[in-house]
């Protein structure tokens, strides 16, 4: 067999032969639904999305920790009204808390609120930035989970599975979509804060998904994708003369033997080769303008969020489909000046609030918000109670899985609306409740899937991303 | 429109391409009609009573053929009577099956089967899984074909009814190199490959087989797919994914029980139940560790009997998995929707593994102290150093000895002159004993005169410190505590429930422990044994179950050819695949499981494996013929060897061994090799952070004993499919990325790995770069240079050369590092230049995959 016919017959396999017997493959062409989409044994290639769709791209700014929303975006007059009162009976009956015992007190919130915007959007004073663009969200003040631990929660809302192993949301959507630049990672996830979600690398897992699918971490200190870089001592050149003598040898392999895999192998390694070009010049900030980097607070060099926003912004620019931020430290238990309300909170406000508001209006700016969706939150909320463990002194709110806010924009989404609302003290769902299902059932449905049809064969179950029932519904309120 | 012809592609290949040439032309429940009413009808009208729409079920017969108000939906015989293909044929939406929103509307070539079988008269056999395998005859091999075992003789008979061939056998070292990595997983060494050549009997590939499956090396390249199948990891999952020091002895119980090649049922009931066995031995309780690799959360605020009891789920759907290939899980919410597995009985197999006394306890008790082979070793050591400080500074030390008589020599002669002073208050017994000669003193004279000049020994005072602090050392050794199952006392027996979609916080009726009535008779137990994991592992080996044998060969099959004979090696249910050569697993089933006596395998896994890779079929060559590559892309039918790319562990094992840097030691704590710094950065952790990186040789060790984190496993296994162990896998999904093309080229373990083969090229191989490279690409493919390959690294060499040449600062950056500096007299350049040629070899496709 000549090296033509084994290239024609890397691609036809895919969907000709291969697709018979291979449970994914079968899921992976009822998922894409048309023939030319897995062309070639590359498991990145570009795919179109079995329906229409508003958005192509994805950045995910996690808060992990669980921001407190009642001192961002949840205004409680009425709580405020009660501050320090005990709380009603009615809070604790067949409650369950991570860390608060005995009688709480309520916690009105400690800073002041205004409304911005023509949507009169409640922002906290800790925000100035992101109360700026009140116009541009669409800020979803019920959301509500089942999950008041931050791993299984953090794992809930990525994978649609309180326990490991399944595949998160990055994968499922690089699985249907592949990436549209072949030369990065299709799914490049960005940590700052100084620790990893409580939920690890699982949030980022392929799960029962192929290992091609998993999110890569991409660092900022070393190379940013490991081994992205050529051996100490070695020149690009003489990278490309090395690949030169191995792609000749593999090109008798692939005539000797007639594996397609082989020719599958060789375009890899070339396209390695790439990367190692285009990673280095993603990830170097230091080519943006002085007004871009100030505008973000940005600093080259650093693992900060601010610079995490601008890669965001670079890599989605360059084609990548997925970009998940983490960012840790919003776990405001109070118990002590390192996690409380009055310390630790203003400063991850700090730290975040500017860059949150550079990335929406830079992406705006550049007509890449519209396809675009940017979706900002936690894995559940904070109670209005004040926690006080053992006795602290110092404000926090422990966790509460009940309600919670977050905010999306672009890709198809409504700007300058609030949905939803929690009752008077903050402690259930009033209106609208958004489930973590309908969450992801509507960020699928946003990218050009049907989340209920959206499904990988595994070990006997129909895996879906939205859970084995139907609950999840699409958030139509908040559609454009 | 699109999305239907994939479907149809998809289900009716597999039916058509199984179908024998000169069979009737009828269609067959078990592999026609089964698949399409189990995934389209069996969701509402299957074993799932909760589910079931109109208390209609169509997987049993008697209610499919039911009256209800003379409708019935299938009339054998009769389409146009039965309900079903009525429906399915109806165009009002309302009336059509299955309900469009369900999204399953089936094709005309699924209705067109439905309508063959009801006219054949709707006869339902049972799932061909669930039916006991019976004795095969084999059959006999087609003219022109080799078969050297049975098994040939069944996959000849197969490829003819394709109008396929078999195809010549591979080159005989390419042979050894395969069999190397499928019984060792390691590549053979250059001695190995230069015996097997000269080695011109006629049984030398036997023997070769025979001598890999003795070598340690076995035990350690097994363990690997059981440590997928434990999720065995060096941390205990979850978010805050704490370390767990004490395993890895299960992990060398393992390797040590497969070495010795313990019969598959013993060796897995020793896992299930060893404790249970009567008269259990320490390493019976050891092997119980298998199902102490289960994670548990220590995560501030979790509810310890949420994680036990999702503990023991992980249990009851591990061990169906791994014995029986079912996909026991699904029926925790709910009754199986395709399977013969109720809720109830889910439960009750849950009451089975309920009754352990592990809790989810952050102490991972019950634990039993293993006396490890590193813990007897340093004994030894410290108790061999004791005595060597005694010889040269105890009272029998010649040292002493003579610090004795210099004393004497001092104080003696004073003794007879002066009265007793202070200073020299000798007790009388050492004043007369002093006072004689040695020679004449008694022996119980000189103990008590050493015993008293001890104390005034500046030696024995010395050698007394020394040994002070090596018995210290011997206290600070402890043994490992490794988790076990044991099972909780009579009068604390938990009482199991059926959990309300599996929530452990919704009981329902209380459960009894039992088997699953599908698939064997229930176990019956004697007087005074229990409903419990041993008789559990009784009734998984017992002769009547269906899937034990089968599902193992299967597994074992799929391990050297790639695919098993059942693709879906985890799902042997009604929504598995059929088997391609469903006579072909049946005879290796029977042949497995029949004892050795009436001329079986007795479930003995090397000779199952030695049958396996003797036969023509494994000893193919691996070219795709054209033929193959038009009929049989996939190779389901055998037509010649699977080209496969080696696992993760062997891919690193290879690496090290080439470049004859690999670690042979056997067991003991996992290791650390070196990994990008940053890596393990967990929250609540109390700190569990940093990467200890190993010294000197453990950088070095296999592959299987790299210290398995679960939410940071090794980074370069993770990219070449390595599972993060959080629970039971069944099978690697190799893929094929970029990211692996970054390991292979510029990972620092590979890097250096290439450095240390350049050093080789130069010691060890002759002549001109030509020869010298054609040495090297013979050992890394394992089989004859050709020109062609030669020319093309030749060409590489000559240019790096000149390239460092100008340059001996990259020269020296690329060639060295800390641990291999440039050799005496080595010119930087030229040993640059290998170095490429090294990295370049070490990503051949040729290399990385197993020919």
């Amino acid at each position: 067999m000549n090296l033509h016919q084994l290239h024609s017959q890397t691609r036809r396999q895919f969907l000709n032969t291969t697709g018979q017997f291979s449970l994914g493959a079968i899921a992976l062409q009822s998922l894409i639904g048309h023939a030319s989409a897995a062309s070639s044994g590359n498991p990145l290639a570009m795919k179109a999305p079995p329906l229409p769709s508003k958005a192509k791209a994805v950045i995910y700014l996690s808060m992990s920790g669980a921001p407190p929303s009642l001192d961002m975006f949840d205004w409680k007059p009425e709580l405020k009204a009660k501050d320090r009162m005990d709380c009603p009976e009615n809070f604790l009956k067949g409650e369950k808390f991570a860390f608060i015992k005995g009688k709480p007190k309520l916690l009105g919130s400690p800073y002041k609120f205004a409304q911005y915007g023509q949507s009169g959007t409640w922002v906290s004073e800790k925000l100035p930035f992101m109360a700026k663009m009140a116009d541009d969200l669409c800020v979803i003040r019920s959301m509500n989970t089942d999950q008041f631990n931050h791993a299984p929660a953090e794992l809930m809302i990525y994978t649609g599975n309180m326990r490991n192993g399944s595949a998160s949301m990055g994968s499922w959507v690089t699985y249907g979509l592949g990436t549209e630049n072949q030369d990065l990672p299709g799914f490049v996830v960005l940590l700052s804060g100084g620790s990893d979600p409580t939920g690890g690398k699982a949030c980022w897992a392929n799960g029962f998904l192929p290992g091609a699918y998993q999110g890569v971490q991409c660092r900022a200190v070393g190379d940013p994708v490991l081994y992205v870089s050529d051996p100490a001592g070695m020149s690009r050149e003489t990278r490309r003369r090395s690949l030169d003598a191995l792609k000749k040898i593999n090109q008798g392999e692939a005539e000797l033997f007639g594996d397609p895999e082989t020719i599958t192998r060789i375009e890899q390694y070339e396209l390695a080769y790439r990367m190692q070009a285009s990673v280095p010049d993603a990830f170097n900030i230091a080519k943006e303008t002085p007004e871009t980097l100030a505008m973000y607070g940005a600093k080259p060099g650093e693992g900060s969020f601010a610079n995490n926003c601008l890669l965001a912004r670079r890599l989605i620019e360059k084609g990548v489909r997925f970009v998940q931020l983490f960012d840790w430290g919003w776990d405001i238990h109070g118990t002590g000046a390192h996690d409380d309300l009055m310390s630790a909170f203003p400063k991850k406000c700090i730290e975040t609030d500017r860059a949150c508001y550079a990335l929406v209006q830079d992406l705006k700016q550049r007509g890449l918000l519209d396809s675009t969706l940017v979706v900002w939150g936690g894995e559940f909320g904070r109670t209005p109670m004040n926690e006080a463990r053992g006795g602290s002194k110092a404000l926090g709110r422990d966790h509460h899985p009940h309600c919670f806010t977050m905010w999306m924009t672009g890709g198809g989404i409504k700007r300058g609306i609030n949905y939803g609302a929690t009752d008077e003290l903050g402690y259930h769902i009033a209106e609208n409740k958004v489930g973590v299902r309908d969450l992801q059932a509507t960020i699928l449905h946003q990218l050009g899937f049907d989340p209920y049809q959206m499904n990988y064969r595994y070990q006997g179950l129909n895996n879906r991303l939205i859970g084995p029932t139907n609950e999840g519904k699409i958030v139509k309120g908040i559609l454009a | 429109m699109l999305l239907r012809i994939v479907t149809l592609f998809a289900v009716l290949l597999p039916a058509a391409a199984f179908s024998e040439p000169g069979a009737v032309k009828g269609v067959d429940f078990r592999r026609d009609v089964l698949p399409v009413i189990s995934s389209k009808c069996f969701h509402c009208h299957g074993p799932d009573e909760k589910a079931r729409k109109a208390k209609m079920r169509l997987d049993v017969r008697e209610d499919a053929l039911t009256d209800r108000d003379g409708v019935r939906a299938i009339v054998p015989g009769d389409p146009a009577k039965s309900e079903m293909i009525l429906r399915i044929m109806s165009k009002d939406e309302e009336e059509v099956m299955p309900p469009p929103k369900e999204d399953k509307l089936l094709t005309a070539a699924e209705v067109e089967i439905l309508r063959k079988w009801i006219v054949q008269g709707a006869d339902y056999s049972q799932h061909w899984a669930f039916v006991k395998p019976q004795a095969v005859a084999v059959p006999a091999s087609p003219a022109g074909t080799v078969a050297r075992n049975s098994m040939d003789n069944f996959v000849a008979v197969k490829l003819a009814a394709q109008g396929m061939a078999q195809s010549p056998e591979a080159e005989k070292l390419t042979l050894l190199r395969r069999a190397s990595f499928d019984l060792t997983g390691l590549p053979p060494s250059t001695e190995e490959m230069s015996a097997f050549t000269n080695d011109k009997t006629p049984d030398a590939y036997e023997q070769a087989v025979d001598r890999l499956l003795t070598s340690s090396a076995y035990g350690e390249k097994w363990a690997r797919m059981w440590l997928d199948l434990a999720r065995y990891a060096d941390s205990t999952g979850y978010g805050s994914d704490k370390f767990r020091m004490n395993v890895w002895p299960w992990r060398d119980w393992l390797i040590d029980a497969l070495n010795r090649n313990v019969a598959y049922d013993q060796f897995s009931t020793e896992m299930l139940a060893g404790d249970l066995l009567s008269g259990a031995t320490p390493e019976q309780i050891t092997a119980t560790g298998f199902h102490r690799n289960t994670m548990t959360n220590v995560e501030g605020g979790t509810d310890d009997e949420e994680y036990r009891v999702a503990a023991v789920k992980d249990r009851v759907a591990t061990t169906m998995q791994v014995w029986m290939g079912l996909t026991a899980g699904c029926a925790q919410c709910h009754s199986h929707k395709f399977d013969p597995i109720s809720q109830k009985e889910y439960y009750q197999l849950f009451a089975v593994f309920n009754q352990t006394e592990d809790a989810d306890r952050e102490d991972e008790s019950p634990r039993m102290s293993v006396k490890t082979k590193g813990e007897e070793e340093q004994r030894a050591k410290l108790n061999a150093e004791i005595a060597e400080i005694e010889a040269r500074g105890g009272v029998a030390s010649a040292a002493f000895e003579a610090e004795l008589h210099q004393w004497e020599a001092k104080i003696a002669p004073l003794a007879d002159v002066l009265p007793p002073t202070k200073d020299r208050d000798l007790p009388a017994n050492i004043a007369a004993t002093l006072a004689l000669e040695p020679s004449e003193r008694s022996q119980q004279q000189r103990t008590e005169l050493n015993e008293f000049f001890r104390l005034k020994s500046k030696i024995f005072a010395a050698a007394a410190k020394e040994i002070e602090g090596k018995r210290a050392q011997m206290a600070k050794i402890k043994s490992v505590e490794l988790p076990i199952m044991r099972e909780r006392t009579a009068d604390k027996r938990r009482k199991s429930f059926l959990l309300n979609k599996g929530n452990f916080l919704a009981p329902g009726d209380e459960v009894a422990a039992a088997m699953p009535v599908a698939f064997a008779p229930p176990p019956k137990l004697v007087q005074g044994e229990e409903m419990n994991r041993l008789a559990l592992a009784r009734w998984i080996f017992s002769a009547d179950n269906p899937l034990t044998a089968r599902v193992a060969v299967n597994r074992f099959w799929a391990q050297i050819f790639g695919t098993g004979i059942v693709e879906t090696e985890e799902d042997f249910g009604t929504q598995g695949q059929f088997p391609s050569h469903p006579e072909l697993l049946d005879w290796l089933a029977v042949k497995f499981q029949t004892p050795k006596a009436d001329g079986g395998l007795g479930w003995d896994v090397k000779a199952l494996l030695r049958l396996i890779v003797t036969s023509q079929t494994y000893r193919q060559s691996s070219k795709v013929s054209a033929v193959a590559a038009q009929k049989d892309v996939r190779n389901r039918w055998l037509s010649h060897y699977p080209r496969r790319r080696l696992e993760a562990e062997a891919l690193r094992d290879q690496a090290l061994a080439l470049s004859g840097l690999l670690s042979r030691k056997i067991g003991g704590p996992s290791v650390y090799p070196p990994q990008p710094d940053g890596l393990w950065s967990v929250a609540f952790n109390g700190g569990q952070n940093g990467y200890p990186t190993s010294k000197g040789e453990d950088r070095f060790r296999r592959g299987l004993y790299t210290f398995w984190r679960r939410t940071a496993p090794n980074p370069t296994m993770f990219t070449f499919d390595a599972p993060s162990r959080e629970s039971c896998t069944i099978r690697r999904m190799p893929t094929n990325t970029p990211l692996q093309a970054l390991v292979t080229l510029n990972d620092p373990v590979f890097v250096e790995c290439a450095q240390s083969l350049a050093r080789h090229i130069m010691s060890d191989a002759k002549g001109d770069a030509a020869s010298r490279i054609r040495w090297a690409l013979e050992l890394c493919l394992c089989r004859s240079a050709t020109d062609a390959q030669v020319a093309a690294l030749r060409e590489l060499y000559d240019a790096e050369l000149a390239n460092y040449k100008g340059n001996t600062v990259a020269a020296t950056q690329l060639a060295t590092n800390a641990a291999l500096p440039l050799p005496q007299g080595a010119d930087a350049a030229e040993l640059a230049a290998w170095t490429v040629v090294a990295n370049t070899l070490l990503s051949l496709d040729g290399v990385l995959m197993k020919n």
